[in-house]
């Protein structure tokens, strides 16, 4: 009978083409936008999840307070002190202090304002285990690279910071002196982080000295056996102490990697939620289409009702018919609106990538895709719920009588 | 036939079909609610969140040191920060009514034990004081504004008042703790709605430099020019200048000059980005409602193919049954709309109320414009009459013979 019931569906979809295809068509939109945008979301969060494999949870962030971007605010710094001590405190296996600072960089009269990092040469590895990036083309700054900088990956593109592509070897001014391009960093998938320019603690010193020892934040790495939230903890409370800070009081603040991520991360599904949202409501705007399409059948088919009754259809025969149909027009809906949604969020990907935001790529896991077309089968279904009801509710005699 | 014939003929046919007329008319005006609601809400919170930089007149230029806006308050980030001479230097621009320094300084705020990071900001003294006072409409809610002499006294933004900040409020006569130094509060400015006044501590030039700065660096430096037509040629004057004071070439400036109104102009665009694009996914359902509409019209048609054929055969001409359809259709989407846009204005000013009670932010507001109420009935008319179209287009080519003959 489970076939038949199909069967039967289908012909009746297919016998009023344009009114069915209307409703899958409302359908379809609706689940083509929700496909679209949590391949996003979840793209992002695979995004996410890849970066905290490889930079490890085992880091963690020692920030100074204050107002705007890590390392901009002068009255608010990790000091070389503060590094030196934390570097003591039992359970970190490595710490490094990072600088901050807006760099203008030149080339072919054409002005950009970028962060300049500076690190240390002797922690290079550390920093790029930390940033889950290394240098790909080139080689790493050295002790003593006074005079040379490695850039991020943005550099070697044509029309992305500068006109023209930077090449290794090249000479760039940056903040009014020269520097020899030696390296470039790998993508790291965000336009701000790939443009970054790398100095060695030297560099920095010599063009800043006012901020010498002045470090904009510091990474830490935790020992294998130690949790990293408790050592965040205790790091806090120690260097707390050694600053003759009270509890609250601390012009710094020391945060897990993981945490860190987990607030971005947040953020992100939040974001991702409300648009899923408002997308949602087209489906049920399409659901509402779906009731009307289904109340007409019923309409419609009245007399056919009343035959089927009359030879002995029961109930809640009448009833699977209905359901079955708006469910079959919901499932074709949802099919077409995945296949339609895999291609938009394909393209749009396509283009974010395009545009330096690499870390803007769909993904599409098999319960996406099939949530998504048993989602809009359900919908369609419940739909012809009301309209089915009322067809099994008919009175064989009037349904007969029915013109 | 009058056109209020087809107005009474649409309305009794659509009351006829209660039920369908209903969904159809469910399916626009969810769709209205929701982009009325949506923008109702963006332009609300657009307003507000640039209404937070805009308080300044189209007579103001504000200079500032190029480097990566957005990274912190101004003048911070930034390779080659201003300096203070320049200023010196502007006021001899003909044109120019007062150029001031901006300080900005950030530091650890402390009172009754509860410590928190905050900026301060200068107020220049002397004669410039009653004209920079007035530029930025300074006024005390309560004690005074500062004047020439105040040694570790700061007026403070309204926002200090807020008794879950730091324990109590903090009134006039309390003294208070920036970057380790006691100052005693003399006025608390009126509630500004912007942070940049409502969060700010505010102390003389002087004292600011004295205590906090150790070089010649300024955050920022703003002119007010005399007439409002010279701002032009004073802009011009002043990028010369700096030109030639910081030694660089024309189209490498390292500084720009602009108005503040010009520079919000930039986070204005983002924001509205934002705006357009959840209105676009708001939008998509009312397409769907429209497609529900062409549902329901070509059911319509098909519903009164015979009706149709007794039309056309005592006289109706294609053009009226055209316009019949075409009309309950329009009419299906202005009803909609209707119900869809009062269900939207209240959504926005109930999900305004809600997020201000929820998040405690000023900044929720929802700014329901005329525009967008008579936009969106227009436009949900329109989308009927879209809708509407191709099935008004099929009865009206209705061959009456054959719709005559068509039995149900």
């Amino acid at each position: 009978m489970n076939l038949e019931l199909i069967k039967y569906a289908l012909l009746n979809v297919r016998k009023r083409k344009l009114r069915s295809g209307l409703t899958v068509l409302s359908i379809l939109i609706g689940v083509t936008a929700i496909y679209a945008l949590v391949s996003f979301g979840v793209g992002l969060q695979n995004y996410v999840d890849v970066i905290a494999e490889q930079a490890g949870v085992d880091k963690i962030f020692l920030q100074a307070r204050g107002i705007g971007a890590p390392g901009t605010d002068p009255n608010f710094f990790i000091s070389k002190d503060d590094v030196e001590f934390v570097e003591k405190i039992n359970g970190v296996q490595e710490i490094s202090g990072l600088y901050m600072k807006t760099s203008e960089v030149k080339k072919d009269r054409q002005i950009k304002f970028v962060f300049g990092t500076g690190i240390d040469p002797d922690k290079w590895e550390f920093i790029e285990e930390s940033f889950t990036a290394g240098v790909e083309k080139g080689r790493a700054l050295k002790k003593g690279d006074i005079d040379k900088a490695v850039l991020g990956y943005n550099y070697q593109l044509e029309n992305k910071i500068f006109r023209k592509p930077v090449s290794l070897g090249e000479k760039l001014e940056i903040n009014g002196r020269k520097f020899e391009v030696v390296g470039f960093f790998e993508e790291i998938g965000n336009p701000q982080d790939d443009s970054n320019i790398y100095f060695t603690y030297g560099a920095i010193e010599d063009m800043f000295p006012e901020v010498k020892d002045k470090f904009g934040w510091a990474m830490v790495k935790a020992n294998r056996n130690t949790e990293p939230r408790a050592l965040a903890e205790s790091i806090q409370e120690k260097l707390r102490k050694h600053k003759g800070q009270e509890e609250g009081k601390e012009d710094f603040f020391v945060q897990t990697f993981e945490d860190a991520l987990q607030t971005f991360t947040n953020i992100i599904t939040v974001l991702n939620g409300v648009l899923v949202l408002i997308a949602l409501i087209s489906v049920i705007v399409a659901a509402v289409n779906t009731t009307n399409t289904m109340y007409t059948a019923v309409l419609e088919r009245t007399k056919e009702i009343g035959v089927m009754k009359a030879v002995g259809a029961r109930n809640s025969s009448i009833l699977h018919i209905y359901v079955v149909e708006s469910g079959i027009v919901g499932l074709i809906g949802g099919i077409m609106g995945v296949l339609l949604g895999f291609a938009i969020s394909s393209i749009g990907g396509a283009i974010a990538v395009q545009a330096g935001f690499s870390f803007l790529k769909p993904a599409f896991p098999i319960w996406l895709t099939s949530g998504s077309i048993l989602f809009a089968f359900t919908v369609g279904a419940i739909s012809g719920v009301l309209p089915a009801i009322r067809a099994s509710k008919l009175r064989p005699v009037d349904a007969l009588r029915y013109e | 036939m009058a056109i209020l014939d087809f107005f009474s003929y649409s309305i009794e046919n659509l009351r006829h079909r209660k039920l369908r007329s209903w969904l159809t008319m469910i399916g626009i005006f969810i769709g209205i609610a929701a982009v009325v609601a949506l923008i109702g809400l963006g332009e609300g919170l657009r307003g507000a969140i640039t209404g937070q930089f805009g308080f300044l007149g189209p007579d103001v230029l504000a200079v500032q040191a190029s480097g990566l806006n957005f990274a912190g308050p101004p003048g911070q980030a930034v390779v080659n920060p201003l300096t203070k001479d320049l200023t010196e230097k502007i006021k001899s621009i003909p044109g120019v009514d007062i150029a001031v320094n901006r300080y900005i300084e950030t530091g650890a705020f402390e009172f009754n034990d509860i410590q928190d990071i905050v900026f301060a900001w200068n107020v220049p003294e002397n004669k410039e004081r009653s004209k920079f006072e007035k530029m930025l409409n300074l006024k005390v809610s309560q004690g005074r504004l500062l004047k020439d002499g105040d040694k570790f006294k700061v007026v403070l933004g309204n926002s200090f008042t807020d008794e879950d900040r730091f324990g109590k409020p903090i009134q006039v006569g309390n003294n208070i703790i920036f970057e380790g130094k006691q100052f005693e509060v003399v006025g608390i400015l009126e509630k500004k709605g912007s942070f940049i006044f409502d969060t700010a501590v505010i102390m003389n030039e002087d004292v600011l430099i004295s205590e906090f700065k150790d070089d010649d660096s300024v955050n920022a430096i703003a002119i007010k020019v005399n007439d409002l037509k010279s701002i032009g040629n004073v802009k011009r004057n002043v990028e010369e200048l700096l030109r030639k004071e910081r030694g660089v070439k024309e189209g490498e400036e390292d500084f720009t000059v602009q108005s503040p109104e010009s520079a919000l102009e930039s986070l204005d665009d983002v924001l509205f980005g934002v705006q357009l694009f959840i209105s676009i996914i708001a939008f998509i359902s009312l397409v769907v409602g429209g497609i529900g509409i062409t549902n329901t019209m070509y059911t319509a048609v098909l519903e009164r193919t015979k009706e149709i054929g007794i039309m056309k055969s005592i006289g109706a001409r294609n053009s009226s049954i055209f316009t019949l359809f075409f009309m309950e259709s329009g009419f299906l989407g202005f009803v909609g709309g209707l119900i869809g846009v009062a269900i939207g204005v209240a959504l926005a000013n109930l999900f305004a109320f809600a997020g201000r009670q929820a998040l405690g932010s000023d900044l929720i507001k929802a700014d329901v414009s005329l525009a967008l109420v008579f936009g969106s009935l227009l436009f949900s008319v329109i989308v009927g009459l879209i809708a509407g179209t191709v099935p008004a287009y099929h009865a009206s080519k209705k061959n009456p013979v054959d719709a005559l003959r068509f039995a149900k």
